[in-house]
């Protein structure tokens, strides 16, 4: 018998399908949401690969414990992506400003 | 300190081996001289030329002292990859070390009339100079590295020195062409060096020549004998502008002729046959000798029916040097030591009248304002030494007796006699060929003499005499021409001329396979006095060519109308095709590519990507697993919240609704951290999606509500790519999860309580064992503070424009 987590890969291929898509558009509102969605999808793959099965990493509970370093990864993720995310409302609210626009052919257009 | 590494030849007790020093001296003075040319050029100007051509002199006399040694020396340079610094020292390094240096003396002698009052002489000088250092490199080189070095080198002196007047177009198209094909061709080199190298297990190739029966039999064991036959050929039929690479040689002519007498006929266009000679010994048999012989002499014939259509004296000559390297090419092709007679002896027999012819041609253009053959006729009245030494060149360039070419080229009939009397069948084209290569050889060598013979055009005004710094030089070449063309007559007297016979068939010693080694110490020529098959192809061909010439104004219309009807004789085409082919895509690649737009970028990469991915699982033929555990209700359910909340994000009609639904994405996330035993985790991405949400909020009250309406094509395009994103993530996840890789984390449980006292092992991690990385954390969160201060808070204070 596998182990393989199947419910699991087929949401994180939605997720990423969504994500992907979001990131192609050209509103740039749309695209820190795509953004934003492929960075929760990759926490959820991350955790993943550190197993769900066992109990949380606090010794002293019994048990098999999960793996407590992809946690600490993911949530220092957690902290960055929401550093990044800010910025990069920032930077469209920014962009609009200059532009006047947050079409992104309109503004690239205007660019080159 | 130098250390030895090498082992001596094998007949290191017959003669003494080199001294490295004298080597190093040798290969770096011309370099150093090239380095000090700008100051020199300052102090002497016009006479820089004299202080080349001492160098030279030097140089000159480094490769006689060096002419009785015999074997390898060398300095450690990359140890563990066993390449050195190496240098090997037998006949042919001789005879090419000795073209380099001798032929540079007179060229720089004839450089200081030619470049006289010329712009850009330091540079001229210097990357001469440089050349010559470089030719002699190749020439000396024990190891294939040092050789491939050298080798690449002087294509980028002969790219200086074609691009010399670089403010003409067809000078930099000609550098730029000289340039890519001989560097190019060195590329495949160095490929069939690397397979020699990793075959024999060193770079030595004074270790190989040591052991050529050895060498060669590794190299067959390997089953790579045609591999790095071929590899290397291409890089010597570039070099020597072997058919089809001959394109860029004619061009090349747009150098200043010192240089076309130097580079482009009696030296570097020789490092292509040098290198054939050198890797003879380990390399010769059948198959050798089918792609030598056909290459050799296709290009001889092809060479010499583009000469005859040739319209200047330079053209001329490109093409007849193109010729004459096929003979060389063909007479090292044939196996057994009468094949490398030929090559050895007309290497020697060339260099001297067509370097000669070459300076006779810049003696014209400088003196005559023109090198266009219908401006040109009667000269030996203005130029009578000049014409003088035409003669002689120019018989000998055509194999008429008892001129030197004569005897080179009498031994290649012999050689292709030999070669088609024993293999039979289609070999007896090859001295049909040679024959006809040669009528034509003949007809346009006299075509050349005959710019000093009858009728002096009106329009040719006065001309005068050159100065005797240019006229020296041809005449020594000349005169070496004459004397070893003589050499024939006295032979067939008895008296030969030892000192040339001797030399030769010491080169020639250099240049045998194992069969053959020790057959021809002694090598003879002499004017025949007896009916043989080559005296009869000889006297064929010179009768043609007279005949050619007599009738030449049919001849040429014929040979026009063949390059008319075939202009693929001429090969520009693929030259041009290709690199402007090239240029061409990749510009509209980039422009495919580099749109400046995001979402370009970003497609790209997704593709590529998944491209890269999807090839490496389908290289590897993974299995993927489509069965696992089943999940508990709450995660399943959980997880289904998230992808559909993350679909409606997709399907979000304006951007508030969006936000909606991402937060439903986040919480989801949030409760499968709590559900997947990740309770710090799960904390910390309650408080960020709250005040991401917050933050969206606040920024989309100051944004239109636009949403850019999608067109159908770009989703569906953009659909696939989705797709194909998610698909690969989901067998990269079915993948991966059902490995079990050794976890690290098991240290962490040992050692939490022991080394950090607590028992919370993530908090642990973050504020102790990875502390630093914390630091990092903070860091950007507090950059990204500052950038966001910097961009709102700041502009409204009208501190950035």
């Amino acid at each position: 018998m596998s182990d393989a987590e199947v419910v699991l890969a087929l949401a994180l291929g939605v997720l990423f399908t969504a994500g992907t898509f979001l990131v192609l558009r050209r509103d740039l509102v749309r695209v820190v949401f795509g953004v934003l969605v492929l960075s929760q999808a990759t926490n959820v793959y991350l955790v993943t690969m550190g197993g769900i099965g066992g109990v949380a990493p606090i010794l002293g509970h019994g048990g098999t414990i999960t793996d407590p370093l992809v946690q600490a990864l993911v949530l220092t993720a957690v902290v960055i992506g929401f550093a990044t995310t800010a910025l990069l409302l920032v930077l469209v609210y920014r962009t609009y400003q200059e532009h006047g626009s947050i079409d992104l052919d309109d503004i690239q257009g205007a660019v080159r | 300190m130098a250390t030895f590494i090498l082992g001596l030849p094998y007949d290191s007790n017959v003669q003494p081996t080199p001294d490295l020093w004298v080597l190093l001296a040798l290969v770096g003075l011309p370099f150093a001289a090239a380095a000090a040319t700008p100051l020199v050029a300052r102090a002497l100007g016009n006479r820089t030329a004299y202080y080349a051509a001492a160098v030279a002199a030097v140089c000159f006399g480094l490769v006689v002292t060096l002419a009785g040694t015999h074997g390898g020396a060398a300095v450690s340079w990359v140890g563990p990859l066993s390449v050195s610094l190496g240098f090997y020292v037998d006949g042919l390094a001789t005879l090419v070390g000795a073209l380099a240096s001798g032929v540079g003396v007179l060229v720089f002698l004839y450089s200081a009339g030619y470049m006289r009052g010329e712009p850009g002489q330091p540079k001229y000088y210097a990357t001469m100079l440089a050349f010559m250092g470089s030719m002699l490199g190749v020439v000396y080189a024990g190891d294939l590295v040092v050789l491939f070095c050298f080798w690449e080198l002087t294509s980028v002196a002969s790219f200086l020195l074609v691009g010399h007047y670089s403010d003409r177009r067809d000078s930099r198209y000609a550098a730029r062409k000289a340039m890519l094909v001989t560097v190019g061709g060195g590329l495949f080199m160095l490929v069939g060096f690397v397979l020699l190298a990793s075959t024999v297990g060193t770079y030595s190739l004074a270790a190989m020549l040591a052991e050529p029966a050895a060498t060669r039999a590794a190299v067959e064991r390997a089953g790579l004998l045609l591999p790095i036959l071929s590899l290397v050929g291409i890089g010597a039929a570039t070099k020597s502008a072997q058919v089809p690479f001959h394109v860029w040689l004619p061009d090349a002519m747009a150098a200043p002729t010192p240089v076309s007498a130097f580079l482009h006929s009696a030296t570097m266009v020789k490092a292509g046959v040098f290198l054939l000679g050198r890797v003879r010994p380990i390399l010769v048999g059948d198959h050798w000798t089918e792609i030598f012989v056909a290459l050799g002499l296709c290009t001889m014939l092809v060479a010499a029916i583009l000469a005859v259509c040739a319209s200047e004296l330079k053209e001329l000559l490109a093409y007849s040097t193109v010729s004459h390297l096929g003979l060389i090419v063909a007479g090292f092709g044939f196996t057994g030591a009468l094949g490398s007679e030929t090559a050895v002896f007309h290497i020697l027999n060339h260099a001297a009248f067509k370097a000669a012819l070459f300076l006779v041609a810049g003696i014209v253009a400088h003196e005559a304002g023109t090198r266009a053959f219908d401006d040109l006729g009667g000269l030996r009245h203005d130029l009578p030494i000049t014409a003088a030494v035409a003669v002689v060149a120019a018989l000998g360039m055509g194999g008429v007796p008892p001129f030197n070419g004569f005897y080179s080229k009498e031994l290649l009939f012999e050689a292709s006699y030999e070669f088609a009397h024993h293999a039979g069948g289609l070999a007896w084209l090859a001295p049909v060929v040679a024959v006809v290569g040669s009528v034509f050889t003949l007809a346009y060598s006299l075509r050349f003499l005959a710019v000093f013979f009858g009728e002096r055009p009106d329009t040719l005004g006065h001309v005068h005499r050159a100065p005797w710094s240019m006229t020296g030089p041809p005449v020594a070449l000349a005169a070496i021409a004459g004397v070893i063309g003589l050499g024939g007559i006295t032979a067939a007297l008895g008296a030969p001329l030892a000192p040339v016979e001797s030399f030769v068939g010491w080169v020639v010693g250099a240049t045998l396979g194992p069969e053959a080694a020790g057959h021809a110490a002694s090598f003879h020529y002499y004017l025949p006095t007896y009916v043989s098959p080559a005296v009869v192809m000889s006297a064929l061909a010179i009768a043609g060519g007279i005949v050619c010439y007599l009738r030449w104004r049919t001849v040429r219309w014929a040979t026009r109308g063949l390059l008319g009807a075939l202009p693929v004789l001429r090969a520009d085409g693929w030259y041009d095709g290709f690199v402007y082919g090239a240029n061409h895509a990749s510009t509209r690649v980039q422009r495919a590519l580099w749109t400046g737009h995001l979402r370009t970028y970003a497609a790209w990469t997704f593709v590529g990507a998944v491209a890269l991915a999807g090839f490496g699982y389908l290289a590897t033929g993974i299995a993927v697993p489509t069965a696992g555990p089943t999940l508990g209700a709450g995660l399943t359910i959980i997880l289904a919240v998230a992808a559909v909340a993350a679909v409606a994000a997709v399907r979000a009609p304006s951007h508030v609704a969006g936000v909606m639904a991402l937060s439903v994405v986040g919480f989801a996330v949030t409760v499968f951290f709590v559900l997947a035993s990740a309770p710090d985790v799960a904390l910390t991405q309650v408080v960020v999606e709250t005040v991401t949400f917050v933050v969206f909020l606040v920024i989309l009250d100051k944004l239109p509500s636009y949403y850019g309406r999608i067109e159908r094509s770009r989703a569906a395009r953009d659909a696939v790519i989705s797709v194909l994103v998610g698909g690969l993530v989901t067998v990269t996840t079915l993948v991966a999860t059902d490995a079990s890789p050794d976890a690290i984390a098991t240290y962490f449980v040992e050692n939490t309580v022991e080394q950090a006292g607590g028992h919370n092992i993530v908090n642990v991690i973050l504020v102790d064992f990875r502390g630093l990385d914390t630091l990092g954390e903070i860091s950007v969160v507090a950059m990204a503070a500052v950038t966001v201060l910097t961009l709102i808070v700041m502009r409204e204070r009208g501190e950035t424009p």
